[in-house]
């Protein structure tokens, strides 16, 4: 437990600017949504909005379910059991074609 | 941390090799991280079916109301605030701010369900998309439909939590780790949504079609 | 324990019985719920051995009528799961439920009524899938020519008695609504979804208490091998489950609620249940023969009086191969038209577990390696495990050959392999564990003679039955295949004997196990001269394991308590081992301070209940009596939970 106490945890201030954070990169991600529906912006839509998915999903984990301030175990556990995940269903997409095919 | 997450800590910890987390806060973990597995199947059946053509339509991905969705990922999104802050305030003893914020969170996470109930019934109904009516819709329907179970789950948890402090005149230190659980729960299942809003509605929605 | 517990009331008075049928059914002893997965396992293993020895009545003749079609489809179906599902997993969990507690130095396991919620949870799941028999409806398989031999004839159809047909794997469509119309695969399905349930909570149980319930100075290293493969399938159950529970949800969805996954004629792709289903069945492999490797890394030092050979190559190899495991599914689909980049792929994948594993039978040729063999029973069957294993690991690799795969793929062939390695390399591993924790579990000893009786038999009826499967595979024998060539009929015979060697062997076991319970020598302390800390308290085990929790100063803690070396490396036993031994058993009778247990418990048993209540209404959703099963189950187990919750823990003292 001592090394929590180095790093003290968001205020509620912080965690209302954090929301208003991920609010904001919702925003963006709605904007970019409509914008590929006027100007196809191609893979560059696709790389944009998993990014902010990605930045928003690790903020949450960071802050929110307070990742940053645990132990390393837990850490480990988590991105282990994401890392898995990902890559193992994204080779089963990869072997349907489906990455390559979708926009 | 807090002087109530000490006390939830296993009295015998002192005689084993430990990670310093408690064990039920790890079994927590263990469980989430292993859901990334289950979300992730659901997610790829989506994926998998949402680029293919089917003689029966439509697929979810040509009717989307993609700015009501945007309006319920964000109302599931501000959840995770009150959530955290209901585990904020009960770190700091004040117990009328503890039930307020779960209470809060309860019912922005029944807001999201109600939301999920619509936009069903408005596929169904409106738009003859059902479970039957090609694989990317039943893929659509059971991968929502499995989260919007998770998020029913999540509201029960936050609402016998409610009860429980209104009844007991708060929540007390032992309590303080079954808040943390919950919230932890909630935040994943926030997570989840926030690559299934990107995933499978912003990226998979056909041009023009909201 | 803390304020609020004391303050709990509880629904009902606690149980209070210590022995008798109730203390069963409402222990949370790691323990006792240990010896519940064992003989709820062997009970299953009778059955589908039993299963087995119809299927080789059947196939001595090549046009036996001894079954028809679909009960033949039936029972190789159900003998798989019930061999994998119900009696391999549960048998290793015994173990791991056990000994995870006593080898690593801990009262009980992190959540002991989560433990005895996954074991009431598993029991009521094998029952669940066998009560199929009673609902479903055996019915002709669609696709069927008549008048050609092999087909069903349709007079054959009953109202009841079917067991599920798809094979284990159940592919899809086949095991679909259109194909397999009888109840039984959705027995199949929800049986092993509540299974998965039962997996699940015991692998996060283990993991935690592997994580946090170690003794002091027991680190990382210094954890026996059989303890690193309970921590290592946890892991492997906890992220494959989930992976198998969608797949099964998928085809309970397809069956009951008219979802199109796996419809190829409405756009269904059956692929996708192949991969979701190898992406879990995989790691499924490596969750069955992972513990008995454990076992046998534990055996085999103690009967070479030597520490394990390269133990941390073991440890990592093991850790390794479920790695690796996870990456490797598509060889099985080698044959089902996946790109030709994704088979070169996975046939490169699939070689490389080799390697971890000739790591590990390396070591343990390099531990028995100049060692004083004691040729005790357990050992025989750890040499047995070597052996056989080897051999179905070899025949293995052959599959990670694309080309020679394709010749493999549904034949005898792929039979003899996997029972090779789940027989030859699961089994023997399990029971020479079985031989090897008797005394630790019952305080006699198991008759030596008998045991290797037991083993020779086997030895020899398992090379009978399953060695020839190989050549009959080569020869184009098809798997599954209720009629074959007359001329592959001599090999089938001796196949056919060989599983009734099996059979009198495992007899000979029962009749051993039966008066070595009773009548057998008594073991007293550390029998076997062992080395891990599971011998240094009394047999059979106290209720409370340790009197005093132990402290670990190395690898292999009780070993050095007792022996030493001198200058050339030779252990030495030391001259005060004996007398240590005697306090030992003192104080692990008589704890110098009371111990509290956690007590025991209603809730498990009452909220398991609810799960198969659940899955009979989703079975017949249909009907009002299908909805009110679904209410009743889900009302049980919430009735459990709120049970449960107010339930303390411990008894306040």
């Amino acid at each position: 437990m001592a090394d929590e106490h180095d790093v003290a945890h968001p205020t509620p201030a912080q965690y209302v600017k954090i929301a208003i954070g991920l609010a904001v990169l919702t925003a963006i991600e709605v904007g970019l949504f409509y914008l590929n529906d006027a100007v196809q912006l191609g893979w560059i839509n696709t790389a944009a909005l998993l990014t902010l998915a990605f930045l928003k999903f690790a903020i949450v984990v960071g802050w929110y379910m307070h990742i940053r301030y645990e132990k390393a175990a837990v850490s480990r556990f988590f991105t282990f059991g994401f890392a898995l995940a990902f890559s193992l269903y994204a080779v089963v997409l990869i072997s349907f074609g489906v990455l390559a095919a979708n926009r | 941390m807090t002087a109530a997450a000490h006390e939830a800590q296993s009295p015998h910890q002192d005689l084993h090799e430990s990670t310093g987390v408690e064990n039920r806060k790890l079994a927590m973990w263990a469980f989430l991280s292993s859901e990334f597995l289950f979300f992730g199947a659901l997610i790829t059946n989506y994926l998998l079916y949402s680029g293919r053509d089917f003689a029966t339509g439509p697929k979810p991905s040509e009717i989307y109301d993609i700015p009501f969705t945007s309006v319920s990922s964000f109302v599931l999104l501000m959840s995770s605030l009150t959530m955290v802050l209901a585990h904020n305030a009960l770190s700091r003893g004040d117990q009328g701010a503890t039930r307020t914020w779960l209470l809060a969170t309860a019912m922005l996470g029944s807001v999201f369900l109600a939301g999920q109930v619509f936009e069903f019934t408005e596929f169904i109904t409106l738009e003859n998309m059902t479970l039957a009516t090609n694989p990317s819709a039943s893929a659509f329907y059971v991968l929502t439909g499995f989260h919007g179970t998770h998020v029913a789950i999540g509201v029960i948890m936050l609402l016998s939590l409610f009860g429980l402090s209104k009844r007991m005149g708060g929540l007390t230190n032992r309590q303080f780790l079954n808040l943390e659980l919950v919230g932890l729960y909630w935040h994943f299942v926030d997570i989840i949504w926030i690559v299934i809003f990107t995933v499978v509605y912003l990226l998979t929605a056909v041009p023009g079609a909201s | 324990m803390t304020t609020a517990a004391e303050k709990a009331t509880t629904i009902f008075r606690r149980p209070r019985a210590e022995t008798g049928f109730w203390s069963w059914i409402t222990t949370v002893d790691h323990k006792r719920i240990g010896i519940l997965y064992g003989y709820t396992a062997f009970i299953f293993f009778v059955i589908g051995g039993a299963e087995a020895l119809l299927l080789r009545i059947h196939l001595a003749s090549a046009e036996s009528n001894v079954l028809s079609a679909a009960d033949y489809n039936g029972l190789f179906t159900t003998h798989g799961l019930t061999m994998i599902f119900l009696v391999v997993m549960p048998m290793s969990a015994a173990f791991m439920n056990y000994l995870l507690p006593l080898m690593i130095g801990a009262r009980d396991v992190a959540f002991p009524r989560l433990n005895a919620l996954s074991y009431w949870i598993f029991l009521f799941g094998g029952i669940f899938l066998y009560s199929g028999l009673l609902f479903s409806a055996v019915a002709a398989p669609l696709g069927v020519v008549p008048g050609i031999p092999g087909n069903l004839d349709p007079s054959d159809a009953r109202s009841f008695g079917a067991l599920p047909d798809g094979g284990w794997f159940m592919y899809q469509p086949n095991a679909g609504q259109e194909f397999s119309p009888s109840l039984a695969i959705d027995f199949a399905a929800l049986g092993l979804q509540i299974l998965g349930i039962a997996s699940l909570i015991s692998a996060v149980n283990f993991i935690v208490t592997f994580f946090n319930l170690r003794a002091k100075g027991m680190r990382l290293l210094r954890v026996p091998v059989f303890i690193w493969m309970t921590v290592v399938v946890a892991f492997l159950l906890l992220f494959s489950l989930p992976i198998i529970a969608i797949a099964l949800f998928m085809v309970t969805f397809d069956r009951q609620f008219g979802t199109l996954f796996f419809d190829a004629t409405a756009g269904g792709d059956p692929i996708l249940w192949q991969h979701l289903f190898w992406l879990f069945g995989h790691p499924e492999v490596y969750i069955l023969i992972l513990p008995a490797m454990g076992i046998v890394s534990e055996i085999i030092p103690v009967f070479s009086r030597k520490p394990l050979f390269g133990y941390a190559a073991v440890v990592f190899a093991g850790a390794g191969i479920a790695f690796l495991g996870f990456g490797v599914w598509a060889h099985h689909m080698f044959s089902s038209g996946i790109t030709t980049v994704a088979q070169v792929g996975f046939g490169l994948t699939t070689m490389t577990i080799a390697i971890p594993t000739g790591v590990k039978i390396f070591n343990w040729m390099g531990t028995m390696w100049l060692g004083r063999l004691q040729l005790k029973t357990p050992m025989w069957f750890a040499i047995g495990f070597l052996t056989m294993f080897t051999i179905g690991g070899l025949s293995g690799v052959t599959h990670a050959v694309v080309p020679s795969d394709w010749q493999q793929t549904d034949t005898y062939y792929i039979v003899a392999h996997f029972h090779y390695v789940l027989f030859g390399g699961a089994i023997f591993g399990l029971f020479g564990g079985l031989y090897y924790w008797f005394p630790k579990i019952s305080g006699r000893m198991m008759n030596d003679r008998l045991g290797k009786v037991h083993f020779w038999l086997w030895l020899l009826g398992f090379n009978m039955t399953f060695a020839p499967m190989h050549w009959l595979g080569l020869q184009g024998m098809i798997r599954r295949t209720w009629r074959y060539d007359p001329s592959l009929e001599a090999w089938n015979r001796i196949v056919s004997v060989g599983a009734f060697i099996i059979a009198i062997g495992l007899l000979v076991f029962i009749y051993n196990f039966r008066t070595s319970k009773r009548r057998g020598e008594i073991a007293g302390m550390d029998p076997w001269d062992a080395r891990t800390l599971e011998w240094s308290i009394p047999n059979p085990t106290p209720a409370f394991n340790f009197a005093e929790v132990p402290i670990v100063h190395g690898l292999d803690e009780f070993w050095h308590q007792k022996y030493t070396e001198d200058k050339t490396g030779r252990p030495i036993r030391k001259p005060e081992a004996d007398e240590q031994i005697t306090r030992l058993e003192e104080i692990g009778l008589n704890p110098p301070e009371p111990v509290h247990l956690p007590n025991p418990s209603y809730f498990p048993v009452v909220m398991a209940m609810g799960l198969p209540l659940i899955a009979y209404g989703i079975i017949f959703h249909r009907s009002i009596a299908g909805k009110a099963l679904i209410v009743l189950g889900v009302v049980i187990a919430l009735a459990a939970l709120i049970g449960w919750g107010s339930e303390p823990l411990e008894e306040a003292h």
